[in-house]
């Protein structure tokens, strides 16, 4: 490799390594562009034939220590984050590098620059999409690092030798790296440190199910967001009473101003025990199902409808709000847990619920009582409002099709077309209206078997928001969006739908045994691989004692004797067979002169006479005989002679 | 099998004519050293490896196990490649105490798996390291070494070390291999100026050559066999005994030095001047020989003769094995013989 190549691959190498920050947005992409950016230009300097000192080097000095003034500006003030400041100042060094003379020669240095950046892409992403990059990153480190070794053995000896190709060498070694990676990584320890917890913060102007309010003095744009939420998986006997999911993550329950609000509520911790968290009571049909769920809103988990335990969650609260549940834990974007479900569930305690602070007006009490007509009963009034708002009005999925921005009212009074979040909000409202309590519910809705593995997926794109009514015991869910029309009941091609079954399969193994690989797995494996150990030595055991036992006949015997006697006459035979020339070697190697490939057995003599002058005197006449069968053009039976002699030499040596 | 010529590299200390080699900066005993990018990136696996277990972020564990493999298999290569390196000596073509001789080390690479890269050679008895740059698996290479022995006599030639930094120059790794090998090392010869002139002066007795050749001198007398010429049929003893007899005429005389080597050491005289002696009797017959004189060597119980442009590999074994007695030893001595001896300070130096 010549220098300038592999200055070329070294910068490089180093635009590679940070291309992976791009998706994960661990810092911001304007940097990132700047970085490229001059990266590109080195590049291009380098390609012409010029050094790459693009900036003169004492205004390059000078930066370098002004740099580490803005570090505490951009740490504190700009980017606001000790991380992402440190991540610029990584790119920083790193294009100042090959700018620096002294620095440029520092090839080990620059590596491991390259290397950092590659960290801090690599542990601020989560997709399986960063593999491949992986890969080829380790394959140009190791391709620089043989160049580096060849480099320095040259120089620590002095001379200039020309570089074999390290293509294959470096393909090969990240093979080899690979293998023993995937040996080691479930073996790792994971003992996270505790003092290292946290509530993520929430996201504004998110689409439904994961915004702080429902605001209708803004249009709602939603967008189509593929990423998976979660994964559910749930026996076959559950399927037809906990399907489609409804993932509950949020709850408005206060309106104010045409905005509604989630109800405000301290941290209260759900009390856990053997693993298991009590969230209300479980009644009826009752089945455990098993969730992995990526956490998109701070850590606050999506909860299936029906949930009464939460298994495997070290400790959960009940945050922001009343029936929704926050998981503390550290910073991880994936948890996986199981969940007991229930047709029916109440709250632990007696709730004191009363009904929203909606302003009813008369058109719309007057509605509401037209729907109910006489009925009396809370959960058939529900029904019956469910049943009109989803027969008689028009659900348009994109809200910019909706055009002039709208409140409840005009959406139940004289539009009577909207997206998921006014039929909810209309039906609170005309159960409002009825003096009944009900609020709205924003999550996730759907879920899309994956034949494949046996579980739901559901997407971003599933967000959705329905109704909860308070039937004097516990809530029950109610949805006034026309069922065919909900976000989660889609329908794809059979092709596209086993392409994102795969594609998901992928992810999911990705995202299981990866991502979310933890103590409790490690753990797991370990009793695995003991029960494993243990049935395979009791089955070998077993089967011994079985073989033994038919061993011990007679025909057994027989035949155990036949065969025996039938290898010592193949031994026997083959060793008669046995060249003259392995003879004496054998016989060499037990005295410690191995005789090489290139070595004759004369050469062998005369080592053996430099130890042993008796045994190679005693060897020599063999040794002779040999050659004369070997090389003499007449036919001489020395083999046995030699074998005979050497039996003697070995025996007369043992005596 | 194939054949490279290995970078020989330049030595420390005080090069190759002062006689044993000094080690060169990056030798050193035991087994491993962690180079500076190793403990560079030794450190940078721990700061991982800390990261990782602080935030049980897995994808830092994957970078973690990464590492350690990368880690674990550089060890493993360097080691296993090294290990399967089998090393013979083959030959050397002369050599002279104190001068780089010429040789041939076999070197193959047994491993299955692991090619071998950057592999630098190293002895005691080698002028200078060797350089290869790479071994591939289940190869051979034979490459030229310069041997430089600092003391005549016989070498045995039995460790040899090789160093290599190769896959990632983490680590730089030693494995001393055994080698089988004996070298017969000639005296150290003297510097051309300040030694030979002393003997330039000598210049030999004419000698009979006693070898049957052309000549004048009538050498021998034999019975004709075919392919004789008809010219050397001596015609008069032919017709007395009644059948062919061919005269041989012997060499003419040539001019010819005879050689003494007293091994005596006397009390009070040190190895050096024995040794010295020895190098002096050696750079004289090496000197006579180039000059197209016969040497005659005369030590006890040992009588050789050399002549101008025959291999005088003998003699200068006798004189590179020869030991120092510590008894007077009688010897015959011719009186233009040219003795060699040590003798104490206070004694009349011979030649």
């Amino acid at each position: 490799m010549s220098s300038k190549q592999h200055e070329l691959e070294l910068l490089l190498l180093t635009m590679f390594s940070a291309v992976p920050l791009y998706g994960t947005a661990a810092i911001s992409i304007t940097p990132l562009i700047v970085f490229h950016v001059v990266m590109l230009l080195l590049v291009l300097r380098v390609a012409t034939g010029h050094d790459p000192e693009l900036i003169p080097l004492p205004l390059m000095r000078v930066l370098a220590v002004a740099y580490i003034l803005f570090y505490i500006v951009d740490a504190a003030v700009i980017s606001r984050s000790a991380i992402a400041a440190s991540t610029h100042l990584v790119l920083f060094i790193a294009a100042y590098q090959p700018m620096e003379p002294v620095s440029r020669r520092k090839e080990s240095q620059r590596l491991l620059t390259a290397a950092l950046i590659f960290v801090a892409s690599v542990a601020t992403s989560t997709h399986i999409a960063i593999v491949p990059f992986v890969i080829a990153f380790a394959f140009l480190l190791f391709r620089e690092l043989i160049h580096l070794s060849h480099a320095d053995s040259v120089q620590t000896a002095g001379v200039s030798a020309a570089e074999p190709p390290s293509g294959r060498a470096a393909a090969f070694y990240v093979f080899g790296t690979t293998a023993i990676g995937i040996l080691l990584f479930p073996m790792l320890p994971r003992v996270r440190n505790p003092f290292v917890p946290g509530f993520i913060g929430s996201l504004n102007n998110a689409s439904t199910g994961l915004s702080d309010t429902i605001n209708f003095n803004d249009q709602r744009t939603i967008a189509n967001d593929a990423t998976v939420v979660s994964r559910v998986w749930m026996g076959q006997e559950a399927i037809p009473f906990f399907t489609p999911l409804r993932l509950r993550g949020v709850i408005y329950e206060h309106f104010k101003n045409n905005i509604w609000h989630q109800g405000r509520r301290d941290l209260m911790s759900v009390s856990t025990r053997d693993g298991v968290s009590e969230i209300a009571r479980g009644s009826g049909f009752s089945s455990r199902a098993t969730v992995q769920q990526r956490f998109i809103l701070g850590t606050r988990l999506f909860l299936p409808s029906g949930t009464y335990q939460v298994i495997g969650v070290p400790q959960i609260y009940e945050y922001p709000t009343r029936d929704i549940y926050t998981a503390w834990q550290s910073r991880g974007e994936v948890v996986n847990f199981d969940v007991r479900l229930a047709w029916s569930t109440n709250p632990l305690h007696v709730q004191r619920v009363s009904v929203t602070d909606y302003p009813v007006t008369p058109p719309v009490l007057a509605m509401a009582r037209q729907i109910v007509g006489n009925e009396t009963d809370p959960m058939k009034q529900a029904a019956r409002i469910e049943s009109y708002l989803s027969t008689h009005f028009q659900y348009v999925p994109d809200p910019s099709q909706l055009g002039a921005r709208m409140n409840v009212d005009q959406f139940l009074l004289r539009v009577h077309r909207g997206h998921c979040e006014y039929f909810a909000a209309g039906m609170v409202a005309l159960m409002t209206a009825l003096d009944v309590p009900a609020r709205i519910v924003g999550g996730f809705y759907g879920g899309k078997l994956n034949p494949l593995t046996g579980y739901f997926v559901v997407r971003r794109e599933d967000a959705h928001a329905w109704v909860e009514v308070f039937d004097g015991n516990g809530w029950r869910t109610f949805d006034p969006t026309p069922p065919s029309l909900r976000p989660g009941n889609a329908q794809s091609g059979l092709l596209a739908a086993y392409a994102s079954a795969l594609s998901d399969s992928i992810n999911y193994f990705w995202d299981r045994y990866i991502l979310t690989f933890g103590l409790a797995d490690q753990i797991a494996l370990a009793i695995e691989l003991i029960s494993q150990t243990r049935s395979f030595l009791a089955g070998l055991n077993r089967s011994s004692r079985t073989a033994v036992s038919n061993l011990l006949t007679i025909r057994s015997l027989i035949a155990l004797a036949i065969m025996v006697g039938l290898a010592l006459i193949t031994i026997w035979i083959v060793n008669r067979r046995r060249p003259a020339f392995e003879m004496l070697r054998d016989h060499l190697r037990a005295r410690g002169i191995e005789v090489g490939p290139s070595m004759t057995m004369e050469e062998a003599l005369i080592e053996l006479r430099a130890k042993e002058p008796g045994v190679a005197d005693a060897l020599h006449p063999l040794i002779a005989l040999y050659e004369e069968e070997r090389f003499s053009e007449h036919s001489i039976a020395a083999r046995e002679q030699i074998r005979r002699r050497l039996a003697e030499l070995q025996a007369s040596a043992r005596a | 099998m194939s054949t490279v010529t290995g970078y020989r590299l330049p030595v420390t200390g005080d090069g190759p004519a002062t006689g044993n080699r000094q080690p060169a900066t990056f030798e050193f005993e035991g087994v491993v050293r962690l180079t500076r990018i190793g403990v560079s990136f030794v450190i940078f696996t721990v700061i991982i490896g800390f990261a990782a277990i602080n935030t049980g972020n897995n994808a830092l564990y994957i970078g973690l196990s990464f590492m350690l493999g990368c880690l674990l298999l550089s060890g493993v290569a360097s080691k296993n490649g090294l290990q399967q390196l089998n090393v013979e000596f083959e030959r050397v073509q002369e050599a002279w105490a104190g001068r780089p001789a010429e040789g041939k080390l076999r070197i193959a690479n047994r491993s299955t798996v692991w090619n071998v890269r950057d592999v630098i050679v190293t002895s005691p008895e080698l002028a200078a390291p060797i350089f290869i740059p790479i071994l591939n698996r289940r190869s051979e290479v034979r490459v030229d070494a310069s041997f430089l022995f600092a003391k005549r006599g016989i070498v045995q030639l039995k460790v040899i070390d090789l160093y290599t930094r190769y896959p990632f120059g983490f680590f730089f790794k030693k494995r001393r291999a055994k080698i089988s090998g004996e070298v017969v090392v000639f005296p150290k010869l003297l510097d051309e100026h300040s030694e030979r002139e002393r003997f330039r002066p000598v210049d030999g007795d004419l000698h009979p050559s006693n070898r049957a050749g052309i000549g004048t001198d009538v050498h021998s007398f034999r019975e004709y066999v075919r392919g004789d010429s008809w010219r050397h049929i001596y015609w008069k003893k032919s017709a007395s005994l009644g059948r062919w007899i061919v005269k041989q005429t012997e060499v003419e005389a040539a001019r010819a030095v005879q050689v003494v080597v007293d091994p005596f050491k006397p009390h009070g005289t040190s190895d050096d001047d024995f040794e010295r002696m020895v190098s002096e009797a050696t750079t004289f017959i090496y000197d006579a020989l180039r000059r197209g004189l016969d040497v005659m060597l005369a030590m006890p119980r040992i009588s050789l003769r050399a002549r101008p442009g025959e291999p005088a590999t003998a003699m200068f074994r006798a004189l590179a094995v020869l030991e120092p007695v510590h008894e007077p030893v009688a010897q015959a001595i011719d009186r233009n013989a040219v003795v060699f001896a040590v003798r104490r300070s206070d004694e009349l130096k011979t030649a």
